[in-house]
């Protein structure tokens, strides 16, 4: 799996055919930008979008976002095009709508391949991503998530999610109660990312927060979002507390102690720090600093 | 953040309704069945709370019924843009790239401003075309006038069928003038077909030779068809149609064609067209003159020579009493299609007049 | 080359531009709409006739309405028009791109 820890708190939909809100993606500070070819384009637009987003990605800059394209689906006479026309672009991930197995995942590393071939793209330089959007999806996460070496999350998405359920999406969220563990423990044990679902009404931020926080309580990386008016308060969510960035320094600074004594074993208190632990310090420091509440040093900025 | 685009079905009473009270809101207050039931497709534009803030329709090639209720707080004519971009683009999916839009005055820089081009306008509505083939287009490709002519007249028929009063109309033009257009209006409403009327005109005058027959084209058509949707007053839509209909033939047509005389036939007996003419009359002067010429009477001496007589004698089937009204052009072809054409005069396909 | 039927691509939405192919039989004729005419008329028809170029298209008009459009949005729209007016919407001429 290429899971390399970044900061995955905002995926940002982005209309694949509209050319001002494409320009703008950049500048609202959020961690990936997904742009979209599949339900936010006119099934007459589709090669219009596709032209479109290939030329932002050769000319605008995202500012080290993640950049994500949402391709359209197996089932669809766009499929192919979208793939090589985005590997040729060098988008950093293809995300996969309505996957339900792993062979549609090697199905599209197959396509990907030869198109990176083709476009003379480094071999596995393009990741991948999925989407889970129906039962058998949810049923089959860990081989999805799992499915490839180029994975790098997988998203639940619960519009489809829970029409497929033959419910709908309630405040409490409890319809995904059991999608959300499943795909967390999915990306978990194939150690890439989790990525919850959107929350459609803008004016509801109450709503959002209390979302966010159910998500960031059981562990995703970080939620989808469709407006960068959804930015703020969900990064707030994922901000940790002074006493989290505090634990943190200490077991940075242990590492610092064990590199400087040449010592393989880190160790505080008289405890052995083992991997894990370095692990969420080390995203503790990055939120931290992603936050504004360290500086490059990390030494904690007093408010 | 951004409108979503959706079809409006008004087949569903519940959606009619609320695009009904949306347009009346913005001042357009007309939903008779003549307006539409000539629409094909109805687009709205709702907000991020799904409130309708635009709509726009299609018929044919026009765009008609819009109206946009715009940001409060945002940028001015961005709805309007995206509404007008979602019909162009349905247009241009069914394969049309031209097209017309008869609105108020207010819109008449909107529209401007995305790249349509005002072809008339009065007091109280416009017409505007957008794409290819357009005006331009259209007067490129009739027959050019010699370059000896200097009094140049034209003569707008619809001809259903050809009638020797429609002849004497021309003639008295082309006696008067070096060169005429005779301008056959392009709407297959008729009892002879737009094609059988153009062959007819074109046929009844091969032996006048300063003469050209042309089809009209999308710029002269029935005036009674362009959208009033707009416009409460019956009468004071009859004016805005009628005065439309002039200052587009004075601006479009006479003016780039150097055409100086409009010859008219009189009409004692129909009151709408004799407003039609007091409208040319109004508009078209200086800059053009309109000739009215009595119209030619039958042997009787009183009832005048027309279209109408001939239709009411191939529903009486008096083809005799035809030979006397019409050239022999025409007689020959009614004769050829006696059947069909009683056939589709008994199932009531005989309106429009002269 | 001449284009083989009349196309239309791109919107009349801020930040976009909206372009018109037609069939045309003098060089290539541009009919442009642009409140940034003056500033940036010229460098908008370059872009365009840089991908009709690449197209090897010469003779077409071109109608342009834009709404301050940046450069790789004229190019895709440009792009997008073309494949349309070629009849190979679905048929990405990847050496173009």
């Amino acid at each position: 799996m290429a899971s390399d820890e970044r900061l995955r708190r905002t995926m940002m939909f982005v209309p694949g055919n509209n050319p001002g809100l494409i320009k703008d993606a950049g500048i609202f500070g959020v961690d990936s930008i997904m742009f979209d070819l599949e339900d936010a384009v006119n099934m007459n637009e589709k090669d219009a979008a596709r032209y479109l987003v290939y030329e932002a990605l050769q000319t605008y800059d995202y500012n080290g976002a993640e950049l994500v394209v949402r391709i359209n689906g197996l089932d669809t006479p766009f499929y192919e095009n979208d793939i090589k026309a985005m590997v040729k672009a060098g988008i950093d991930v293809i995300r996969l709508p309505k996957t339900e197995s792993a062979d549609m995942i090697h199905e599209l590393e197959n396509l990907v391949e030869e198109a990176e071939k083709e476009f003379g793209r480094k071999v596995g330089s393009t990741h991948l991503m999925a989407a889970i959007e129906s039962a058998m999806g949810v049923v089959n996460a860990y081989q999805i998530a799992s499915a490839s070496d180029r994975m790098i999350g997988i998203a639940l998405s619960a519009e489809d999610y829970t029409t497929d359920m033959k419910t709908h999406r309630y405040p409490d969220g409890q319809e995904l109660l059991y999608a959300r563990n499943v795909i967390l423990h999915a990306a978990r044990a194939a150690k890439i990312a989790a990525f919850d679902t959107v929350f459609t009404d803008l004016d509801d931020e109450e709503g959002l927060v209390r979302e966010t926080k159910l998500i960031h309580q059981l562990g995703f990386d970080g939620k989808s979002i469709i407006n960068p008016r959804q930015v703020a308060p969900v990064n707030a969510v994922f901000t940790p507390t002074e006493k989290e960035i505090f634990n943190a320094q200490n077991v940075m600074a242990a590492i610092e102690e064990a590199k400087r004594k040449g010592s393989g074993v880190i160790a505080m208190n008289g405890q052995m720090v083992d991997r894990p632990v370095v692990l969420r310090a080390e995203r503790v420091m990055k939120l931290a600093k992603a936050n504004n509440l360290v500086d490059a040093e990390g030494n904690y900025l007093e408010k | 953040m951004t409108d979503k685009v959706a079809e409006l079905y008004l087949f569903n009473p519940r959606v009619k309704k609320t695009w009904q009270t949306f347009l009346t809101k913005k001042g357009i207050p007309v939903f008779s069945d003549q307006e539409v039931d000539q629409i094909d497709q109805t687009i709205g534009l709702f907000d991020e709370k799904n409130r309708l803030v635009g709509t726009g329709s299609i018929a044919g090639e026009t765009i008609k019924y819009i109206a946009v209720e715009d940001e409060p707080n945002g940028p001015a004519g961005a709805r309007f843009n995206q509404l007008v971009s979602s019909l162009e683009a349905s247009l241009a999916q069914s394969g049309h790239f031209h097209l017309f839009v008869f609105t108020k005055p207010t819109y008449e820089h909107s529209f401007a401003h995305v790249g349509f081009n005002t072809l008339a306008k009065t007091k109280q509505g416009l017409i505007l075309e957008k794409g290819t083939p357009n005006i331009q287009s259209f007067r490129e490709q009739l027959p050019k006038k010699p370059n000896t002519a200097k009094r140049v007249a034209a003569v707008v028929l619809n001809a259903n069928p050809f009638t020797k009063g429609h002849r004497y109309l021309v003639e008295q033009a082309a006696k008067e003038n070096d060169w005429v257009y005779v301008f056959v209006v392009n709407q297959d409403v008729s009892l002879f077909t737009t094609k059988e009327r153009l062959a007819l005109v074109e046929r009844g005058l091969s032996d006048v030779k300063n003469v050209c027959v042309a089809n009209g084209g999308d710029y002269m058509v029935s005036y009674l068809s362009f959208p009033a949707y707009f416009i409460k007053d019956h009468d004071r839509a009859i004016s805005y149609q009628t005065t439309l209909d002039a200052e587009l033939f004075k601006e479009q047509i006479a003016g780039p064609l150097g055409i100086q005389v409009r010859y008219v036939g009189t009409e004692p007996d129909s009151p709408t067209t004799k407003r039609y003419n007091e409208a040319l009359q109004a508009v078209l002067p200086k800059e053009v003159l309109v000739k009215e010429v009595p119209r030619l009477t039958q042997a009787d001496g009183k009832q005048a020579v027309s279209a109408s007589s001939v239709r009411q004698a191939i529903k009486d089937n008096q083809f005799s009493s035809i030979v006397a009204l019409v050239p022999k052009t025409t007689a020959h072809f009614i004769n050829e299609h006696w059947q069909t054409l009683r056939g589709k005069m008994m199932k009531g396909q005989n309106q429009h007049a002269d | 080359m001449q284009i083989k039927q009349t196309a239309m691509a791109g919107t009349l939405e801020s930040s976009d531009i909206q372009i018109m192919l037609s069939q045309g039989e003098k060089g290539i004729t541009f009919d442009l709409t642009s409140d940034v005419k003056k500033q940036f008329g010229d460098a908008i028809k370059k872009t365009i006739q840089d991908v009709l170029a690449s197209y090897q298209i010469d003779d077409v008009m071109v109608k342009v309405v834009d709404k301050g459009a940046l450069t790789p949005v004229i190019k895709a729209r440009a792009i997008t028009v073309v494949q349309r007016a070629m009849d190979q919407k679905d048929q990405p001429n990847w050496e173009v791109l």
